[in-house]
């Protein structure tokens, strides 16, 4: 998978037409093939852009900083991308005639270890929903699985999986780098900082780590899409996907097969309901 | 001289901690404010006893309960949470418990991953002319969270 030259072109037919103010694309950082995002302004820094399968950012979250407000964008975007950008564009955090976005038709991109991602293997969605330009041939929806991770800990019984997750908790170092590398976590006062001027809440102890990352989590439900930029920034590697892989499931299974961003105008599992929805666990 | 042998209290979540024998539990109850908090208000008119371990938050709707509000409650001083709303059909703003149904389901299986009892976090439809389901389901989930012991994870530390 290596689009750089389309990519290339593209960028530079719009800076030439005029008709963007930045381009953000992925660019070489020179240490082992690892690349970066990278906003580009003018015409002459074009052949910096690069798309191959190391290209693992999420570039949609930086619509949500200063840099692209108001300003009209391209972007590249791969499956999982194009969905968070989808749900952007339906929270009417972007506009869409502000945006010039350039669909991949996603084979896949690599981990740290150098073979495919997981949640590249368990795609449902590999090509752009939303796009102006598409690159490559699309493959179609896939179908739904199940996270290997989250079967696996299911599996395991209730003192195993509370002492697992006790570990994790503990290695976070509440340093919110999953909230701000989220596409969808814009909002400008976050409810996790409420506390952050008391001495214990914005501290690092385990309970205020799980208080941030189940509150993160849930807020999440039903609006994340795998992208996993949270696990990339994460310098502890915390095991993030796993809060919300067993979020999707359970939306999944039982909210008519919910997955988020999938169409335009849907705001998520939690902004709509059905009367048969389950109502077996309240009393 | 026959002793009366008391049954250890011990956290389900950390059995090395053992709990004094004097300890009750502390339930955060988080009622609608159209029918389970009058409902609740039946059940104290009506003169009909339970267990004085709820403490209780009224809300306008069951659905302005976000699933912070039960994290929060857990990492505070609470053992058990318990949240009622009005039946579905009932609501006095047409849909919200059914919005907060949805929430409620992947709040509970969420916690239930990280390792909380089931029973930790509880839900319950009351309307305002059940004063005895009321008592009835406080008097249950008070049952429940004594059997499960102090919840001693994740709480707040002073430092």
């Amino acid at each position: 998978m290596d689009y750089t030259k389309q990519i290339q072109d593209i960028a530079g037919r719009l800076f030439s037409e005029n008709k963007i103010d930045v381009f953000i694309g992925y660019r070489n950082t020179g240490f082992d093939e690892n690349q970066v995002p990278v906003l580009i302004n003018q015409y002459k820094d074009v052949d910096q852009l690069l798309f191959t399968d190391k290209s693992v950012f999420n570039l949609a979250n930086y619509l949500k900083y200063e840099h692209t407000r108001n300003k009209r964008v391209g972007l590249v975007v791969k499956g999982c991308d194009s969905r968070a950008l989808n749900l952007m564009l339906t929270e009417k955090q972007v506009k869409r005639e502000n945006l010039y976005v350039v669909g991949i038709a996603c084979k896949g991109v690599v981990d740290e270890t150098g073979e495919m991602a997981q949640n590249c293997i368990e795609c449902v969605m590999p090509d752009a929903v939303i796009f102006d330009e598409m690159l490559g041939t699309p493959s179609g929806r896939r179908e739904y699985q199940e996270n290997a991770d989250v079967r696996e800990l299911d599996g395991k019984t209730l003192t195993e999986r509370q002492e697992y997750f006790e570990e994790v908790f503990e290695s976070c170092i509440r340093c919110n780098a999953c909230r701000h590398s989220c596409p969808l976590c814009y909002c400008a006062k976050c409810c996790i900082d409420q506390e952050t001027a008391t001495l214990f809440q914005g501290a690092n102890t385990t309970s205020s780590a799980f208080h941030a990352l189940m509150t993160w989590s849930l807020h999440l439900a039903g609006r994340c899409v795998d992208c996993r930029n949270c696990e990339k920034a994460c310098p502890s590697h915390l095991p993030l996907h796993l809060l919300h892989k067993q979020n999707e499931k359970v939306i999944y299974g039982n909210f008519q097969e919910h997955l988020a961003g999938m169409i335009e105008e849907d705001r998520g599992a939690f902004y709509k309901y059905s009367l048969s929805d389950p109502d077996d666990f309240i009393m | 001289m026959e002793t009366e042998v008391k049954e250890k209290i011990v956290s389900i979540e950390k059995p090395h901690l053992e709990a004094p024998a004097d300890w009750q539990p502390v339930i955060m109850g988080i009622l609608c404010n159209w029918c389970s908090y009058a409902g609740s208000d039946l059940t104290g008119t009506s003169r009909l006893q339970y267990p004085p371990n709820i403490r209780i938050i009224r809300v306008p709707c069951s659905s302005r309960v976000d699933p912070w509000f039960i994290i929060k409650s857990l990492q505070a001083s609470a053992d058990g949470v318990l949240i009622s709303g009005c039946h579905p059909g009932d609501c006095h703003y047409i849909s919200g418990n059914y919005y907060a149904r949805r929430r409620f389901l992947v709040t509970k299986k969420l916690l239930n991953f990280v390792g909380f009892h089931e029973n930790r976090v509880q839900f319950s439809w009351v309307s305002a002319a059940e004063g005895p389901k009321f008592a009835k389901v406080v008097s249950k989930v008070t049952e429940d969270i004594k059997k499960l012991g102090p919840l001693h994870l994740y709480k707040k530390e002073n430092i």
